[in-house]
């Protein structure tokens, strides 16, 4: 009785939608006595702080991924937003310093070249059928290679004290986060453009002859990829009161590492705001503590390569069981 | 759904919650007694790319182990933001103090001002952060003397050809002051004598090999003549001698078609290419040296003395003539006779 009673517990944790939490947890419980400083509420302050923007753009990541595309111009675009909004309110010589509402104006700036970029990347993808992969690597490069251009690479400091404060101010990070987490999570679970876009990442071409604007909504994914990206930048470059054209270059891996950890299908169809929540905990958690732990950066990109490796497989066992039970 | 809303709300509030019960100001150095007890010093580096990096890693490490002290690393790899997180869990770690290459002058002013929030004395190693309110000390070599020096004396072997010369400067990334302090001073060593050098190519690297190398073939392309090569740093050296192989143009010293070459840091590659005869100059960094003062500022300021803000590695030039004796106190010698 006790063992049944496990299994099915076990069965339970294993088909649930908070199967990557439950790791969470786990990996947590597990690594916070082996790991000094893990457990303080100054730790877990630093994790929700370097997990808000990380998260803004696995959301953007996930749309992509469940119209069955893939955007790797993210990085690109973090950079890019930075250095053009660094530009646009510096107190230097920002064309905007001084401004009463500078600190608004760059926002607005930075997402904008993000949708700008989001846009090229949708138009070039479903008008001329072009493979998302090279697409948005074509971008990254040449978006990544233009942000450099803009400032020879310098940085550029001496932003508002207010914008700082969006992304320097956990409290104001995680309120921005909550909400356009909540907004893109009622988006894809209660709104008919939600269901386009699984129905995309299933079958493109039933959604057409379905009438699915197929076009507009794949460039409506990428467009909301820049978007979440550019307010990515608008976090990290609050953080690092610094504009810079490299800023985010790394964040990649971590990045679809994430969105896959949490469930997200790299075939479309599949995925959600929640998953993507707990992918990227996870994600955040594995790197804080191997940190933490005192490892060498050649050991921590080795451990952490292993552990997402694993979570993806155990990740892709579990649908397995989960497509054979409701078979 | 319902519960799963309610679900990620509570956690991401309770993530939230603990997060923001951040306490204040951590009561750190206190500055009596602090040599006598055994210290937790926080190192984190932007990078452990180059042979320069993972030479000044070492030396903190073994100038830390020396002292009996614990060392805490961190490597950023190239990511500022990450550098933030990692200086931060130092600071929650309540370590006894924080040595730090940045990635750049400006991205680094808000993790000394968390340094200094909590009160933890933090040294900047070779890369010196911008003018702020941020208080910080860098230990750092004279770039600016140092490349001009180095410049200087290829400019005097290239008197001796009796010919003009056409020169090329590979420039690290302009983000990095130190990029630019060795830009300025091989400006400053050629103004003067553009009757003996004339500059015809600025290859912009941003410290990257690739860039450097395709960057070096273009103008030896345009500009076959070139024969004076100054590299901002010598883990750059590879990509040149590639370039220059290439391009037929890699000769010895006292070859014709000898191409005047110039270096910074002084790395094991460099002393290999003047033991071969083939590299003129290069201004070398004294990593231990800098290593021990990144130590010792972080005693001084936990014994509450007072230390000068920037501290100058003045390092020297090693050419041809005087090898045999500075060779014992160019890292990269060291490191090339381990090998």
């Amino acid at each position: 009785m006790p063992l049944s009673a496990a299994k099915d517990v076990l069965s339970r944790a294993l088909f649930s939608d908070y199967f990557v939490l439950w790791l969470c947890v786990l990996y947590a419980a597990i690594i916070a006595p082996l790991t000094p400083g893990f457990a303080t509420p100054e730790n877990f302050g630093n994790i929700l702080a370097t997990l808000l923007p990380l998260l803004l753009v696995a959301l953007g990541q996930t749309l992509v991924l469940i119209t069955g595309g893939i955007d790797l111009s993210v990085t690109a675009i973090i950079g890019l937003a930075s250095i053009v909004g660094a530009l646009a309110i510096n107190d230097g010589n920002g064309w905007l310093a001084g401004q009463a509402l500078a600190t608004p104006a760059g926002v607005l700036i930075m997402l904008a070249v993000g949708a700008a970029v989001g846009t090229f990347n949708g138009v070039a993808i479903a008008c001329c059928r072009m493979p998302a992969f090279i697409v948005t690597l074509g971008s990254m490069m040449a978006f990544g290679g233009f942000a450099v251009w803009l400032t020879q690479s310098k940085a550029i400091n001496l932003l508002p004290a207010a914008f700082n404060r969006l992304g320097g101010n956990t409290a104001v990070a995680c309120a921005i986060t909550v909400v356009v987490a909540w907004f893109v999570h009622i988006m894809l679970s209660r709104s008919l453009a939600g269901r386009w876009l699984y129905m995309i990442g299933h079958n493109a071409r039933a959604a057409h002859l379905s009438g699915v604007p197929v076009t507009g909504v794949r460039i409506a994914a990428y467009v909301a990829s820049g978007v979440l990206a550019a307010l990515a930048s608008v976090l990290y470059t609050g953080q690092a009161e610094t504009g810079s054209p490299v800023l985010g270059q790394r964040v990649l891996l971590d990045v679809i590492g994430a969105t896959v950890i949490g469930g997200t299908s790299l075939f479309g169809g599949r995925g959600k705001v929640l998953w993507t929540l707990f992918g990227v905990l996870f994600l955040k958690l594995v790197d804080n503590s191997l940190n933490l732990l005192n490892l060498s950066i050649f050991s921590i990109t080795m451990a952490k390569g292993v552990v997402i490796l694993t979570a993806a497989i155990v990740d892709s066992a579990r649908h397995r069981l989960v497509g054979r039970a409701h078979a | 759904m319902l519960r799963a809303l309610f679900i990620s709300s509570t956690a991401c509030l309770l993530l939230f919650a603990v997060g923001c019960s951040r306490s204040g100001p951590q009561a750190g150095a206190d500055g009596t007694g602090a040599e006598t007890k055994s210290l937790t010093i926080g190192v984190a580096f932007e990078t452990l790319q180059t042979e320069y990096w993972v030479a000044g890693f070492e030396a903190i490490r073994s100038d830390l182990k020396q002292r009996g002290y614990t060392m805490l690393e961190a490597v950023a790899d190239g990511d500022a933001n990450r550098q933030l997180e990692q200086v931060k869990n130092f600071v929650s770690r309540k370590v006894d103090g924080i040595i730090l290459v940045p990635k750049d002058a400006k991205t680094c002013l808000p993790m000394i001002k968390a340094a200094n929030a909590a009160n933890i004395p933090i040294v900047l190693f070779n890369r010196p952060a911008d003018r702020s309110d941020a208080k910080s000390v860098a230990v750092v070599a004279d770039n600016f003397a140092l490349a001009q020096e180095t410049v200087a004396y290829l400019i005097e072997q290239a008197k001796k050809t009796g010919r003009k010369h056409k020169a090329a400067i590979l420039i690290g990334d302009l983000g990095d002051i130190n990029a630019i302090g060795r830009r300025d001073g091989f400006d400053t060593a050629l103004r003067g004598n553009e009757a003996v050098v004339e500059v015809v190519a600025r290859i912009p690297t941003e410290w990257n090999q690739e860039k450097a190398q395709a960057g070096l073939v273009n103008a030896l392309q345009a500009n076959p003549d070139i024969s004076f090569v100054f590299t901002s740093s010598d883990f750059l050296l590879p990509s040149i001698v590639s370039a220059l192989r290439s391009s037929g143009k890699f000769h010895k010293i006292g070859s014709p078609e000898h191409v005047l070459l110039g270096g910074f840091d002084g790395d094991a590659t460099a002393y290999q290419l003047l033991k071969d005869g083939y590299l003129d100059a290069t201004g070398v960094q004294d990593v231990n040296f800098e290593a021990a003062q990144c130590v010792q500022a972080i005693l001084d300021l936990r014994a509450g003395k007072s230390v000068p803000e920037v501290i100058r590695d003045p390092g020297f030039v090693i050419q041809q003539e005087n090898l045999a004796e500075k060779s014992p106190q160019m890292w990269g010698a060291q490191i090339a006779r381990k090998k």
